[in-house]
């Protein structure tokens, strides 16, 4: 009787262990959707994640509150003063746009720049509970128009892109994941063109297939090239902290620090009405 | 109220663990409080009910991160029967042995992701870091178990997780 006991366990655990087995593999690769279970429970959290979010934010006011009126003061002086600068630079800015416009009009060139896009504003809530997989959860899904692989950037650079989608919430893979390739080209020299790759665990980034003529140096500025699928051109990448010879000895890889502090984002864009130019037309813009 | 908190646990677990912790490691490496939970359940009830709720928690967990659904599931099983066996092995009152069974636990743990996460190299970040960041989860999971433990102990011998009546 015992016997046949622990045979129908082993029974049990060996269909369980299949069955799971099974699982982990068709869901190993990217899902064009996630399955109504995990929208229930993602969907489940979100009003929560977003509550912290807010009590934080209260708590913020709350502390500023007891700051030190000096302090403040210094900060509004500042800020005042960093606020002429930035209003004077726009003026100049504004202008070249507009000559920019014109002689993109008069020579038949299309727009691509990233104010044309529409964008859908949101809050990272959470951050992913594992150290086996790195994400970020924002508080806008399906709902307010987000679908899976669209951009998402921060007002200093490129975050990632859209994973999974549930109702009210989305999960982000940051650009620093192992999966994320991003076409990117040296915004100096706008001829170099190579593949920015996630390093998994560390915060920098891997620029790749560099040609090795190029002329790409510690300190360039890297932006996206508009070649990938998912997102617009010019958005900036990081900084080229050093280049070195790739094994082959024909290609250069550069290592990148990102733009963007993953660790303190806390609001985001994601680019909704994106679509790629084709690279015929991409050429004629360059 | 018994099973109602039990699969409470795993929930208010990632909802900290995705809030809370993830704005808090320990050079880089987050605690598992679903594995803390999942250890002590299987310390206090044996190997058979640790790994059914090992499973149940770690399919819990995967499904909210939605890529390889059955990993955590699986390891936390694997973990919460090894766990179980050592029930008979040492007195379970003792708070230092508590800690030495999360120690133990999250060594396993990490053991199991990484075969399982092995043949998936790609989106796991498995490298060297992986090492360092299971040595730095040991040490903030023992941090966590100290008040975790003294409260789950004390809830399963006359509390909330207390057995009554048939369980028994």
């Amino acid at each position: 009787m015992k016997k046949h006991l622990k045979n129908k366990y082993f029974w049990l655990v060996l269909i369980l262990f299949i069955g799971t087995s099974i699982l982990i593999n068709s869901t190993s690769s990217e899902r064009n959707q996630i399955s109504l279970i995990e929208k229930i429970i993602r969907d489940a959290y979100t009003p929560l994640q977003s509550g912290v979010v807010e009590f934080k934010d209260r708590l913020g006011n709350f502390t500023v509150f007891f700051s030190s009126k000096e302090q403040l003061q210094q900060e509004i002086d500042s800020l005042k003063e960093q606020n002429q600068e930035l209003t004077i630079e726009n003026q100049v800015l504004r202008e070249d746009k507009m000559e920019l416009r014109r002689l993109r009009s008069l020579l038949g060139f299309q727009d691509i720049s990233l104010s044309k896009y529409e964008m859908v504003p949101a809050r990272v809530i959470a951050r992913s509970p594992s150290n086996w997989y790195r994400n970020i959860v924002i508080d806008k899904g399906s709902d307010s128009g987000i679908e899976k692989d669209m951009a998402v950037i921060s007002s200093r650079g490129l975050v990632g892109k859209v994973a999974s989608v549930s109702r009210d919430s989305a999960h982000i893979d940051l650009i620093t994941h192992r999966e994320i390739a991003v076409g990117a080209i040296v915004q100096e020299s706008r001829e170099t063109q190579g593949i920015v790759e996630g390093l998994g665990n560390s915060n920098l980034l891997r620029m790749v297939n560099i040609p090795y003529y190029s002329n790409v140096e510690a300190g360039n500025n890297i932006i996206t090239s508009g070649l990938s699928e998912s997102y617009p051109k010019g958005i900036d990448i990081g900084v080229v902290k050093e280049v070195e010879l790739q094994p082959d000895g024909i290609l250069l890889s550069a290592l990148i620090e990102p733009a963007v502090n993953f660790d303190k984002l806390e609001e985001v864009l994601v680019v909704i009405n994106y679509t790629r130019v084709s690279p015929s037309e991409d050429n004629v813009v360059e | 109220m018994r099973y109602f908190i039990l699969g409470l646990l795993p929930f208010i677990a990632i909802f900290l663990q995705s809030t809370f912790f993830s704005a808090y490691s320990i050079n880089d490496a987050l605690p598992d409080l679903v594995l803390i939970f999942v250890v002590f359940f299987a310390f206090l009830n044996g190997e058979k009910k640790g790994a059914v709720y090992g499973f149940v928690c770690g399919l819990f967990e995967d499904l909210y991160l939605g890529r390889f659904i059955g990993v955590s599931a699986i390891s936390k099983a694997i973990t919460g029967y090894i766990i179980g066996r050592l029930q008979v092995r040492f007195f379970n009152e003792n708070l230092l042995v508590g800690l030495m069974v999360v120690f133990i636990g999250t060594v396993l743990n990490s053991l199991f992701m990484f075969i399982l996460g092995w043949s998936a190299f790609s989106v796991f970040n498995i490298d060297t870091s992986i090492i360092s960041s299971a040595i730095y989860q040991s040490i903030y999971n023992i941090l966590l178990a100290v008040p975790v433990y003294i409260w789950y102990y004390n809830s399963s011998q006359r509390g909330l997780l207390s057995l009554t009546g048939r369980d028994r």
